[in-house]
């Protein structure tokens, strides 16, 4: 049901398409009717535990600093952005030490948009997020 | 007496059979439908599977005609209570507001090159770090890029709602949810007016893309444009 755009910055999707559009959605979200009481629901809190994310947190810090010290030490030893890397075609970035990191990211991102999006389980919204950081090292220049 | 699970409202009409083989029945009155399934006794577990399906009914339906998608988890105890719930005339004027209109979600969400971009300016901060990458000295670049994050957040919010603002109907703007998350709009357009919406945000996506990453859902039911204001009845 999911589609990336030509140029791979939009995901367009014609209907809800997984646990965090829906639980959204119709949690927060719908036709209220005060009238009516909604009956007992079982498991709202723990769906919806694990969506939050608390942002200031010590742990959102250290791991903001982790990624902007690696994001630097991957310049200074490449001496290059991460997008000329990927401009200046596919052998230079196999020559490079950082190959693994940014293949396996990219084999994981074609996966994702080859099941077509309609994920299996719960831990999707941390798939799309890892979904995220490996695009950074993409940065969708060779699509 | 049955009870019914309430899916959403709509007009009665014909339900698709792929609907109907799962149980899913209409209680028309008067130029309005609710769309239920009968439900056993006890709690409605609100489990990926029942989320979806229910999100599953009201969006295959509201492909072909208006519907007011009830948030999940509502169970009337009989017929008479739906009949008495079509019967506000509140539903009806939801139903009129709504007859050609669809929502659209977009989300944006940086990509972890954002970080690289907001630590460009933080050159002593960086340094620091990576000379003696204590904890407290991660926690103070960390701060500083949080920051510069949330203002990075503001902007671009700020501009891609300048942008949509002026061909929706009404726009819902939620806090967007997670430490890369940029933004969260839901976005009322007429029917007919998915498209230019669509190339407008293609146009903002080619401006602010990468960092930013944007998904759009739609077209769907007005999922966040059917608040009733009513008074409770004891």
């Amino acid at each position: 049901m999911q589609r990336e755009s030509s140029a791979g910055y939009i995901t367009r999707a014609p209907r809800s398409s997984g646990l965090a559009d829906v639980l959204e959605i119709l949690l927060d979200r719908g036709l209220v009717i005060d009238a009516y009481v909604r009956v007992s629901l079982v498991g709202i809190e723990l769906l919806t535990i694990d969506l939050r994310v608390v942002i200031a947190s010590v742990d959102t810090y250290l791991r903001f600093a982790e990624a902007v010290n690696r994001l630097d030490l991957r310049q200074v030893d490449d001496s290059k952005s991460v997008p000329d890397l990927f401009q200046s075609g596919t052998e230079e970035v196999a020559s490079s030490k950082t190959k693994g990191a940014v293949e396996g990211g990219m084999d994981a991102i074609r996966e994702k948009i080859g099941l077509g999006g309609r994920g299996g389980d719960d831990d999707e919204d941390e798939e799309d997020e890892g979904r995220s950081r490996s695009r950074s090292r993409g940065r969708g220049n060779d699509r | 007496m049955s009870r019914l699970y309430l899916y959403g409202i709509t007009r009665p009409r014909d339900l698709p059979q792929r609907l109907q083989d799962e149980g899913i029945s209409l209680v028309p009155a008067a130029g309005r439908a609710a769309v239920v399934s009968e439900l056993s006794e006890g709690p409605v577990e609100t489990t990926r599977r029942n989320l979806l399906a229910h999100a599953d009914v009201v969006e295959q339906l509201h492909e072909d005609a208006v519907v007011l998608p009830a948030r999940f988890g509502y169970v009337l105890e009989s017929r008479d209570e739906v009949l008495e719930l079509l019967a506000l005339p509140e539903i009806e004027s939801l139903l009129e507001r709504h007859e050609k209109t669809c929502e659209l979600t977009l989300r944006g969400t940086y990509d972890e090159s954002v970080l690289a971009e907001v630590g460009a300016g933080l050159q002593s901060l960086r340094e620091a770090y990576r000379a003696a990458p204590s904890v407290d000295m991660g926690i103070a670049l960390g701060e500083a890029v949080g920051e510069g994050l949330a203002e990075r957040r503001a902007r671009d919010a700020a501009a891609v709602l300048d942008r949509l603002n002026p061909i929706a109907l009404d726009v819902v703007v939620s806090e967007p949810n997670g430490e890369l998350a940029a933004f969260n709009f839901a976005l009322l357009v007429e029917r007919d007016r998915v498209e230019p919406v669509e190339a407008r945000v293609e146009e903002l996506a080619a401006g602010l893309s990468p960092p930013l990453h944007f998904k759009l859902v739609g077209p769907l039911p007005p999922y966040s444009f059917v608040r009733l204001a009513m008074p409770a009845v004891a």
